[in-house]
């Protein structure tokens, strides 16, 4: 009878697919492994068994001790929930709710945790699209690009319009002059004309033409054509996107690309960059990776000082209901990978 | 035409007034060029060129009424004169724009002036 009821649970268990219901030892390793936990996080019973939870966890939080607070919580409590980003085998992220549950036997002694893990990144995606949070992200972002988008032009159709004037009469002035003054003329000139050229960089940084008709393939595409041929870098561009993405999310991925991909010239030293799009989870899923020099720990609060546009990324991302990451060794280049919802407020 | 016969006549159409007036003193100090005409916007560009049919017009791309529309008609009207752009705008949309309407020069805003003179002798110097 009590084997019976165990065929049946292990059955049941099997059979929940939108739920992955697995145990771990009370170290915190998997021992346990149902097909609702194959099909949400990607691994098979082989792969995982007998390794940490902590996989599970995005690096930052495996770096603040998140996993071993959740056991820690379960163990004083009997019982720890949490909603998070967890990681898949793949590397990609998914929204979850998490609930650790101690085991113990009749004497109280803990023998392992019972966890359950349910996929919400759909719902969250959809509840986002269409709460007031989502729209006032959407309205922010819109607000954001029209003000970059009036001071570029501000800036291409006055600042630099005079200063390109000037430069010419400061030449006709320079070949009227007896050379020592023609001298002193043309030096002006010279000044005015990098001036210039540092404005036309602005603006194109500030509203790259196409950001508001092209689409993103386009956009992006352009974009990289003229900084990375600009830099001397190899480029490669894998737009793999089922459709164009709705333009608050459009605009949220070409900043971080260029974000990531200032970082690429300025700072990789590398050969060649490579950026792909791909549609994923009602999003988009994008990877910049260059073949630089790396850095050691992305984490590390030097390297995040330099790299004041890790942060910029980040919270763009974040704020748009998605994630941001950065894969980095020394010598072997770095990755930017990020996703960002891309959903339509009133399809669903 | 208007203009010495053996001068190259150039019309400028740019809404900018501080560049249509150092641009106009620019070639004017060329012996061989005459500026017959400036223009602050598209349609008076056109209207302009239909009048004077100068060789070379030189045109601003985002001036209102649009660059490209202009050089259009431009092109249709006074079929002899070449078109050039001269713009503060480099990216491929804007100078493709210009190149689907036959312009065959396409000058960044900000070269040297030399440059600038020797485009409008090149746009001039296009066969027919």
């Amino acid at each position: 009878m009590r084997e019976h009821e165990n065929v049946d649970l292990e059955l049941l268990l099997q059979s929940l697919v939108d739920y992955a219901i697995f145990m771990l030892d009370s170290g915190g390793h998997v021992l346990s492994w149902n097909s609702g936990a194959q099909r949400i996080k990607g691994y098979t019973a082989g792969q995982i068994i007998g390794r940490h939870f902590s996989v599970f966890y995005p690096a930052d939080d495996v770096v603040s001790g998140k996993p071993g607070r959740g056991l820690e919580i379960a163990v004083a409590e009997g019982r720890f929930e949490d909603e998070g980003w967890r990681v898949r085998e793949d590397g990609t992220r998914f929204w979850a709710n998490v609930v650790i549950t101690a085991l113990r036997d009749g004497d109280g002694r803990l023998r392992g945790f019972g966890k359950v893990t349910r996929d919400l990144s759909e719902r969250r995606n959809v509840e986002r699209a269409l709460d007031e949070r989502g729209r006032l992200l959407a309205h922010l972002v819109r607000a954001q690009e029209a003000e970059r988008r009036r001071i570029a032009w501000d800036v291409h159709d006055d600042t630099i319009q005079s200063m390109v004037a000037v430069g010419m009469r400061l030449q006709l002035l320079a070949s009227t002059l007896p050379a020592e003054h023609a001298d002193a003329v043309t030096r002006l000139n010279d000044t005015v004309n990098a001036a210039v050229g540092r404005l036309r960089n602005l603006a194109f940084y500030l509203h790259p033409p196409g950001l508001d008709s092209g689409g993103l393939v386009e956009t992006l595409s352009g974009y990289l054509e003229q900084v990375a041929s600009g830099a001397g870098l190899a480029y490669d561009l894998v737009p793999d996107l089922d459709e164009e993405p709705p333009p608050e999310a459009a605009i949220t991925v070409f900043r971080i690309c260029q974000e990531a991909l200032t970082n690429v010239r300025k700072h990789a030293r590398a050969s060649s960059v490579r950026v792909r799009l791909a549609s994923a989870d009602h999003g988009v899923h994008v990877k910049v990776a260059d073949d630089g020099v790396g850095f050691a720990d992305p984490g590390d609060a030097s390297a995040r000082r330099e790299h004041f546009g890790l942060i910029e990324m980040r919270e763009r991302a974040e704020i748009s209901g998605g994630w941001w990451q950065l894969h980095s060794r020394p010598g072997e280049g770095s990755t930017v990978e990020f996703w960002v919802p891309a959903v339509r407020p009133g399809l669903r | 035409m208007s203009g010495v016969p053996d001068r190259l006549t150039v019309l400028i159409g740019d809404d900018q007034p501080l560049i249509r007036e150092a641009l106009k003193e620019v070639l004017a100090a060329e012996p061989d060029l005459e500026v017959v005409a400036v223009a602050a916007d598209a349609r008076e560009a056109v209207r302009l060129a239909v009048g004077h049919e100068p060789a070379v017009a030189i045109l601003d791309v985002r001036m209102p009424g649009g660059g490209a529309w202009a050089a259009g008609e431009i092109r249709r009207l006074s079929p002899a004169t070449r078109v050039m752009a001269f713009s503060a705008y480099g990216d491929s949309h804007s100078v493709d724009e210009m190149r689907r309407v036959g312009v065959c020069e396409y000058l960044l805003k900000g070269l040297p002036n030399s440059d600038i003179v020797a485009a409008v002798r090149r746009t001039a110097a296009r066969p027919r």
